[in-house]
């Protein structure tokens, strides 16, 4: 290995060799990646998530080591020992992020400033001069005596990346930096980009979005399951075979029980065929959303006129890539977030899920995510069991005291059936592994025989035979007549447990159609509906 | 009316004193509620000091020196071990009172020997001024250093790379850390400093006020210097207004009851309090200062 | 402002061995005496006889245990006012005030509305109204932070203040005794005292009634478990269909509450009237109290008689052996500092995020 690159005169190319990371052993996230990103040109990133493109852009940028691989900027080799984020910046890699870190109770240039080591006064005429430089060239307008606070959430983005030029970066990292813009954001920020390209600079952005990554792209690499699969310029490619880069033929190791069960009996069945997303016909609808809009944590999550249909009897799977309003969705069906239009309606009835337990209309919520599948860290698992219960009336709380016997019983035969360890009803939830921490949640949703599940990326973090299990737990709830709302940003599991599937982009709900193959649903995930 | 407000600013300067630290240390992101504890301890190290040796300046020394020692005691728990900072500052403020009582009465065992004090200087050519000699140049060397004090805080904050790093540190302290700044050594200066500042706000109690010590003579002069950092908005000229408006009431309020008028004291006393509440409840809902105030830092393993 | 947010630390996990939990706070205490003593010394005081005068002070005779006993009972309904609300994560502080406002408004019924009621009628009243005076005066803090998102650690410091000048204002004025002799209530009348045997007083036995049955709140029921999971993590309670900031200002009415009823004790019990300096900073010790307990209302039995021995024995060091009672104060500051200062792995209340506590940032693969 040779020594650490020095940070004088670094020039934008970087070529990565055989990159790997694993964070936790045996399931690497990025597998033997190359990649090559040349000065004056902007590179596009595309892939799922967990694809392992964040992963990958950390690396470049110093904030994770990888296990093997080389990676060279300007043809010095980097020593990963000694590439921390200001090696990585005095490099030339600088990283512009998408949750902005600049301070916001500061102004601009005091965010630029402090990080400097040099002078009393951090206000010199120089710096100044030369930060308006900067904006000039690139035609940047970022007002530097504004607090960040005040900024819109375009200025905040041109600041960020106007801190990295600052710093003498020649390679610039964007993550999804249209995520956060209105469309008319995006219409300012794409020809500074142009013209930092022109002037030489390389950028990577990784995007989702199809239209962007022709409009601004020069060359596009898609990376699946942490593996560069393809690297190519973009007018040879055209939506439908990016999208079948994206993702891919085979199935995954994540084979729903369906999947394999029909690979088995060769009957008729999933993931090939998907039927049409729109309402199907028939019996009234357990759950009927009617132009749902809802505000979003940022521009492009933000919910808009959603219609959605979930019937007795049937999954309705809801495919998008992370960031599309999911997260979104799940508040507004948990009654965690307030709906600015339309209605949303359980068994005909319209409900304000604010103001009403939704538990005690029949409603289940699970989620993979230990917090927002309320689960309380520090509560033992009895306590955790009954945490959905605690009212008074409940059946463990009939006059508001604790039946303590019942209580555990319950879930001690909860422990027992779905096997949860460590079987002890008084062990701090915290301590359980994520896979058992999750089969107590979902023995918990479905213990109350609900007749609507809500599940949102019910398998996450779990490990191959938990994630069997869950979903085994699923269909068998659809196949007793209840109704299963599932919004995973794992396609895999959507395609294989969905009876009907629709896409969220961008906060709206795209109808797939009847024969839609995975190129074509990858390319509706993209923004880009190729149907028409 | 020269001397109301003449009054003002002396009775003010033990509050501002202490309040320009707390702001030192809450800009950096942390709540010293042990700020009365730590003003008590000043107020009879001073007095000690200045009994023993004569000198009100070695009072004042002393003062720092303690008020040096009780905030590292503030700083190894609250910054390094991570305990909750109310949790130490409640403890100091018990802690405080112990030791200084103890103190008092094993040296002085009762008797109260007169301090040594600073007397007013009249500062030349300036304190003939037509009012506002009276005003502002005629008292203890203490206010001019006070107001010197606030002076070179503000700028510092606003206009220093040092002071641009403590509020970095206190509005975010992980930002601040992955730019390199040392987090944790700024927020132990700046415990530093305000401890100093207290107790030195403390002697001034002992050798500008009152010239003896009593125990638990601040009553509650310390939270009144936390209120008076979020009236004043955590800036240093805020802070200072705050200051003197504060003062200025109990000044008022003496010149009320000494002309019979029928307020009663308390509601003086009260107004601060009731005034700061009212800020806190009506304000806007994002100034409620720096916005990592409270938090204990730990930085996450990469 | 946002209130501080704390450290997640396990809170008696059983992960860690019980034993070793018992022992801590013993430890801390052991400690916290044996450093007192050393500063004793220092200060050229025998720390011998400062503890044996503590000791006979607050247990040597009947006279002391009486003495011991009427300190405990305040500092267990403070102490458990301080444990119900950081269970629910609310920092209160202000049980100083909250013990105010309830003797004001004991007195306000004992000596001025319903002074010639009968004791049947009158003590219950006198209670209740105390109870209801500091659940108010807790619930202004409550409430601010519900809707203006003023942090209570502030707001109940803030209140602490102003209901003690309130008192003030009472005794120098309205409630003042009719000869106007001194800054104080009109006695309380005989039916307005609490029931007593041999000086020990009826608040006693209802603080340990008290204490129980808040561990039955915490432990045994619904509201308890809402309350507990709403201290742990805000955001997952929400998930889990909880009214996170309901429980808040619920909480901090509950344990204004259980401090105004101290202070209606307080008055009604021992001193049978209102006056300025009605309290020693039970309000305050109280948090020493119930941190020494680890947040668990039966263990603020013992502690709150340990502070108890500590006032009362603190009293008698003075007296007899000159020590000045504040070296107490020493021992209570280091048992806060020495049983929170040195865990290793503890478990604090979780201050709630704000109220779009919801709104975090996303975490990308």
């Amino acid at each position: 290995m040779s020594a650490a690159i020095r940070p004088s005169d670094a020039p934008a190319l970087l070529r990565l060799r055989g990159i790997q990371k694993a964070f936790v052993p045996g399931r690497p996230v990025l597998r033997s990646l190359d990649l090559e990103i040349r000065a004056g040109e902007i590179h596009a990133l595309l892939g799922e998530n967990g694809a392992g493109k964040s992963t990958l852009m950390n690396v470049c940028a110093g904030l994770v080591r990888p296990d093997a691989g080389r990676m060279e900027i300007a043809g010095q080799q980097v020593d990963f020992r000694h590439f921390g984020p200001a090696a990585a910046l005095a490099c030339g890699i600088g990283m512009v992020h998408q949750h902005s870190s600049l301070i916001s109770a500061l102004t601009v240039e005091e965010n630029f400033s402090f990080g400097r080591s040099r002078g009393f006064w951090f206000r010199s005429a120089d710096e100044t001069r030369r930060l308006e430089g900067l904006c000039q060239d690139f035609g940047f307008e970022v007002p530097l005596r504004t607090r960040v606070e005040d900024l819109s959430v375009g200025q905040r983005q041109r600041a960020e990346i106007l801190r990295v030029l600052d710093r003498g970066a020649r390679l610039l990292i964007l993550d999804e930096p249209t995520s956060v813009l209105t469309p008319g954001e995006t219409e300012l920020l794409f020809p500074a980009l142009r013209r930092l390209r022109d002037a030489g600079h390389g950028l990577i952005f990784i995007s989702h979005k199809l239209s962007e990554v022709e409009d601004l792209a020069d060359r596009v690499s898609v990376i699946r399951r942490g593996e560069v699969v393809e690297t190519e310029f973009t007018d040879a490619l055209d939506a439908r075979t990016l999208g079948r880069l994206m993702l891919g033929r085979e199935s995954s190791e994540l084979a729903p029980p369906r999947a394999a069960a029909a690979a088995q009996a060769g009957s008729r069945s999933r993931p090939q065929a998907i039927s049409p997303g729109g309402p199907a016909e028939g019996t009234d609808p357990v759950l009927r959303l009617r132009g749902v809009s809802a505000k979003g944590l940022r521009e492009a999550s933000a919910l808009r006129q959603i219609h959605l249909d979930v019937r007795a009897g049937e999954i309705l799977g809801v495919a998008g890539i992370d960031g599309n309003g999911q997260r979104e969705l799940e508040e507004v069906l948990a009654g965690l977030r307030p709906i600015t239009t339309g209605s949303v309606e359980v068994d005909g009835l319209e409900v304000h899920p604010a103001a009403n337990s939704l538990r005690r209309l029949g409603v289940s919520h699970l989620s993979g995510d230990r917090e927002r599948a309320g689960l309380v860290a520090g509560l033992d698992l009895t306590s955790n069991w009954i945490l959905k219960d605690a009212y008074h009336g409940s059946r463990f709380f009939p006059r508001g005291v604790l039946r303590r016997p019942l209580a555990r019983r319950s879930v001690e035969q909860a422990i027992e059936r779905y096997r949860i360890a460590p079987a002890d009803p008084d062990a701090d939830i915290a301590i359980l592994s994520g896979g058992n921490a999750q089969k107590l949640a979902v023995a918990r949703e479905l213990d109350s025989t609900p007749h609507l599940l809500i599940a949102v990326n019910p398998t996450r973090g779990l490990d191959v035979t938990s994630a069997h299990f869950v979903h085994e737990r699923l269909l068998e709830l659809r196949d007793g007549g209840a109704a299963v709302l599932l919004i995973s940003t794992e396609l895999e599991e959507v395609l294989g447990l969905s009876d009907r599937i629709v896409a969220l982009v961008r906060g709206e709900i795209c109808p797939v159609p009847a024969e839609a193959d995975r190129a074509l649903l990858g390319a509706i995930m993209l923004g880009r509906d190729e149907s028409r | 009316m020269e001397a109301l407000l003449e009054a003002a600013i002396r009775l003010s300067l033990p509050l501002l004193v202490a309040a320009l630290g707390e702001l030192i240390v809450e800009r950096a992101g942390l709540i010293n509620i042990g700020t009365e504890g730590m003003m008590l301890c000043g107020a009879f190290a001073g007095y000690a000091v200045a009994v023993s040796t004569g000198s009100p300046v070695a009072g004042v020394m002393g003062a720092v020196v303690v008020g040096l020692a009780v905030g590292s005691l503030f700083a190894f728990f609250a910054v390094v071990r991570r305990v909750d900072q109310i949790v130490v500052g409640t403890a100091i403020n018990l802690l405080a009172l112990g030791a200084t009582g103890l103190a008092a009465r094993s040296l002085y065992h009762g008797s109260a020997p007169s301090a040594p004090g600073f007397a007013p200087v009249a500062v030349p050519f300036l304190s003939e001024l037509p009012f506002v000699g009276a005003v502002l140049f005629r008292h203890t060397p203490y206010v001019y250093l006070a107001g010197l004090l606030a002076l070179t805080i503000g700028i510092w904050f606003a206009h220093t790379r040092g002071g641009l790093r403590l509020r970095a540190v206190g509005e975010s302290a992980r930002s601040a850390d992955s730019q390199g700044v040392r987090v944790n050594a700024f927020r132990i200066g700046a415990v530093l400093a305000g401890s100093a500042l207290a107790a030195v706000a403390g002697s001034i109690l002992t050798l500008a006020q009152s010239h003896v010590f009593t125990e638990g003579m601040t009553a509650g002069r310390g939270f009144i210097a936390l209120t008076i950092v979020i009236f004043g908005r955590w800036s240093a000229s805020g802070v200072t207004l705050a200051a003197l408006f504060f003062g200025a009431a109990v000044a008022l309020q003496h010149r009320v009851q000494a002309r019979g008028v029928d307020i009663p004291y308390q509601v003086t006393l009260m107004l601060p309090y009731v005034l700061t509440l009212m800020v806190l409840a009506f304000g806007s809902r994002g100034s409620g200062g720096p916005s990592d105030l409270g938090r204990a830092y730990r930085r996450e393993a990469r | 402002m946002n209130a501080p947010a704390i450290d997640r630390r396990k809170f008696g996990s059983r992960a860690s061995s019980g034993l070793f939990e018992l022992l801590r706070p013993l430890l801390a205490v052991a400690v916290a005496f044996a450093v007192a003593g050393l500063v004793l010394a220092l200060f050229g005081y025998s720390p011998g006889a400062a503890l044996t005068a503590l000791l006979r002070g607050s247990f040597g005779s009947p006279n002391a245990w009486t003495a011991t006993l009427q300190k405990t009972g305040p500092l267990l309904l403070t102490g458990l006012a301080v444990t119900l609300c950081f269970r629910c994560g609310a920092w209160n502080i202000g049980a100083e005030g909250q013990l105010y406002a309830g003797a004001l408004s004991a007195t306000w019924i004992a000596t001025w509305l319903l002074p010639g009621a009968p004791a049947v009628l009158l003590v219950p009243a006198l209670a209740l109204a105390g109870a209801a005076g500091g659940a108010l005066w807790g619930s202004i803090a409550g409430g601010l932070r519900a809707t203006r998102g003023v942090s209570e650690v502030i707001s109940t410091i803030l209140l602490n203040f102003i209901a003690i000048q309130i008192v003030s204002l009472a005794v120098h004025g309205p409630l003042q005794e009719a000869s106007g002799a001194y800054p104080q209530s009109e006695a309380f009348p005989a039916a307005a005292r609490l029931p007593a045997i041999a000086r020990i007083h009826l608040g006693l036995p209802i603080a340990l009634m008290l204490a129980f049955g808040s561990a039955f709140l915490l432990f045994r029921t619904a509201l308890g478990l809402r309350m507990r999971a709403v201290g742990l993590s805000a955001l997952a309670s929400r998930f889990a269909g909880i009214r996170a900031e309901r429980h808040l200002v619920l909480a901090l009415a509950l344990g204004g509450g259980l401090a105004g009823l101290a202070g209606a004790f307080e008055v009604a019990g021992v001193t049978g009237r209102l006056f300025e300096r009605l309290s020693p900073g039970y309000g305050y010790t109280a948090i020493a109290v119930a941190l020494l307990a680890r947040l668990h209302p039966i263990a603020l039995i013992p502690s709150a008689l340990l502070f108890g021995m500590l006032e009362a024995g603190g009293g008698a060091m003075q007296r007899e052996a000159g020590i000045p009672s504040v070296a107490a104060d020493l021992v209570k500051g280091m048992v806060i500092l020495l049983s929170v200062g040195f865990a290793v792995a503890k478990q604090g209340p979780r201050a709630l995020g704000a109220p779009d506590a919801v709104d975090e940032g996303e975490k990308g693969t």
